[in-house]
C-alpha cells in the first residue's frame, strides 16, 4: 500500500522543482507522487508517476485528446469535470483514470448515474486539498459540501477517491497527518482518508482473476 | 488578586510548528494575525473563542500556537490553511503538541544554512542562492520587494 499525493504541479508551472517536491512529499509521509506537467525525469527518493490533465469542453474533445502521444505515456489520466452530462459520459471512457476539478462543478454535476459508472470502471474521483488550504468563506464552504456529497456517493456506490494537495509549491504540499485533519472537515474517517490516498496502486494495477500460464 | 488554584485553571495545549521557508523572518503579531484569521475563517467565531488560540513565540524558525486543552487538533488542522503572513508566502508544518513550551523546545532543531552561497541567474532574473542540509536549495531573486522564491535541489542547480 503506497501513499500517494495524486497531484503535484512543479516548476515551470509552480515554483519548486519535481526533485525538491519529491524531497518534500518523502518528508511529509508520502511514498510516491503523481506529477502533472512536469519533467520526464524521474528524481531518486519517492516513486514519482507521470499524470496528464485533460479540459475539455465537450466529451468529443476528451476522446480526441486521449489519443494523444503525451496523454498516452502518461501514467494516469484527469479529466476536469463538468456539466452533468459531460461528467456521466467521461467516467465510461476507458483511458480516463480520474475525474479532478470537483469542487468547481455545481451542484449534482456528479450524481448518482455517474457514480455507478465510475464504480463499475474503476474510475476515481480526486480530492484537492487546495481548495480547503487557499480559499475562504462561501467558496472553500462550497467546496467542503462538494466533497461531502461526493464522500456520501462514494460510501454508497464504492468508486475510488484520490486525494491530492494540487501544490504548486512546496509551501502548498501538506503532511499525510494534515491531509487526515483536512478531511475530516467534510466527515472523512481516517480509514478513509488512508484508503484513498492509497488508490492510485489500485488504479494502476487493479485486482484481476489470476492467470494460468502454461 | 490572589491566583486560582492549580485544579481551577484552564489547561492548555502547545503546538509547535516549523515555518517555511528556511530562514524567513516574520513579526510574532503578523504570525498571530494570521493564525487568528485562519482559525476564525475555518472554525467560526465561536470555535476560535473557545479555542483562545494565541502564538507564544515565533523565533529560530519555529512558531508556539497555544490553545485550550482538547481544541488543539481543530488548532493543527487551522494552521494547514494558513499561506501567508503580511504578503510573505509561507507554510505552517505543524510538529509536535505537549503540554509544555519546554517539551517543545527540545524538539526545535535549528535550520542551519550550509556555506557556499552566490548567485545564479535564470532567464533575465538573478537569484540569491541559499543551501540546506539534503541538496535543497531556495532561490530567492534579487531585488527590494515581492521578490520571487524558487526552490530547487543542487542537482537541478548543476543542470542548468
Amino acid at each position: 500500500m503506497k501513499i500517494t499525493d495524486a497531484g503535484l504541479h512543479p516548476y515551470p508551472a509552480g515554483d519548486s522543482t519535481v526533485a525538491r517536491m519529491a524531497l518534500e512529499a518523502a518528508e511529509l509521509g508520502f511514498d510516491s507522487a503523481v506529477v502533472i506537467g512536469g519533467a520526464a525525469h524521474r528524481p531518486p527518493g519517492i516513486e514519482v508517476l507521470q499524470g496528464a490533465v485533460i479540459s475539455a469542453a465537450s466529451v468529443k474533445e476528451v476522446l480526441k485528446r486521449v489519443r494523444d502521444p503525451a496523454v498516452r505515456r502518461a501514467d494516469l489520466v484527469y479529466v476536469d469535470a463538468g456539466e452533468i452530462a459531460f461528467n456521466r459520459a467521461i467516467v465510461s471512457i476507458k483511458e480516463v483514470n480520474v475525474v479532478r476539478s470537483i469542487h468547481a462543478t455545481r451542484r449534482n454535476a456528479f450524481d448518482h448515474v455517474a457514480a455507478r459508472t465510475a464504480a463499475e470502471r474503476d474510475v476515481a474521483v480526486n480530492i484537492s486539498m487546495a481548495p480547503i488550504i487557499h480559499l475562504r468563506g462561501t467558496k472553500r464552504q462550497r467546496a467542503l459540501q462538494r466533497y461531502a456529497d461526493i464522500l456520501s456517493l462514494q460510501r454508497r456506490y464504492g468508486f475510488p477517491l484520490t486525494i491530492s494537495s494540487d501544490a504548486r509549491s512546496i509551501l502548498g504540499q501538506r503532511s499525510v497527518r494534515e491531509t487526515r485533519g483536512l478531511c475530516a472537515l467534510f466527515g472523512m474517517t481516517g480509514a478513509e482518508v488512508t484508503e484513498a490516498l492509497s488508490s492510485v496502486g489500485r488504479i494502476l494495477e487493479p485486482h484481476r482473476p489470476v492467470k494460468v500460464v502454461e | 488578586m490572589r491566583p486560582r488554584p492549580p485544579a481551577m485553571r484552564t489547561k492548555r495545549r502547545y503546538v509547535l510548528a516549523r515555518i517555511l521557508p528556511s530562514g524567513v523572518e516574520l513579526d510574532q503579531k503578523q504570525v498571530y494575525l494570521s493564525v487568528i484569521e485562519a482559525v476564525t475563517s475555518l472554525l467560526g467565531d465561536a470555535a476560535a473563542g473557545l479555542a483562545q488560540p494565541a502564538v507564544v513565540f515565533c523565533e529560530g524558525g519555529y512558531v508556539v500556537v497555544r490553545c485550550r486543552r482538547g481544541t488543539e487538533k481543530d488548532i493543527a488542522v487551522a494552521l494547514a490553511t494558513v499561506t501567508a503572513v503580511a504578503d510573505e508566502r509561507i507554510a505552517l508544518r505543524t510538529v509536535a503538541t505537549s503540554g509544555t513550551i519546554h517539551a517543545l523546545r527540545r524538539r526545535m532543531k535549528p535550520v542551519r544554512q550550509l556555506s557556499g552561497d552566490g548567485e545564479v541567474k535564470i532567464g533575465e532574473t538573478y537569484f540569491a542562492v541559499y543551501r540546506y542540509p539534503r541538496q535543497k536549495v531556495d532561490l530567492v531573486e534579487k531585488g527590494i520587494k515581492h521578490q520571487k522564491s524558487l526552490f530547487f535541489t543542487e542537482a537541478d542547480l548543476e543542470e542548468r
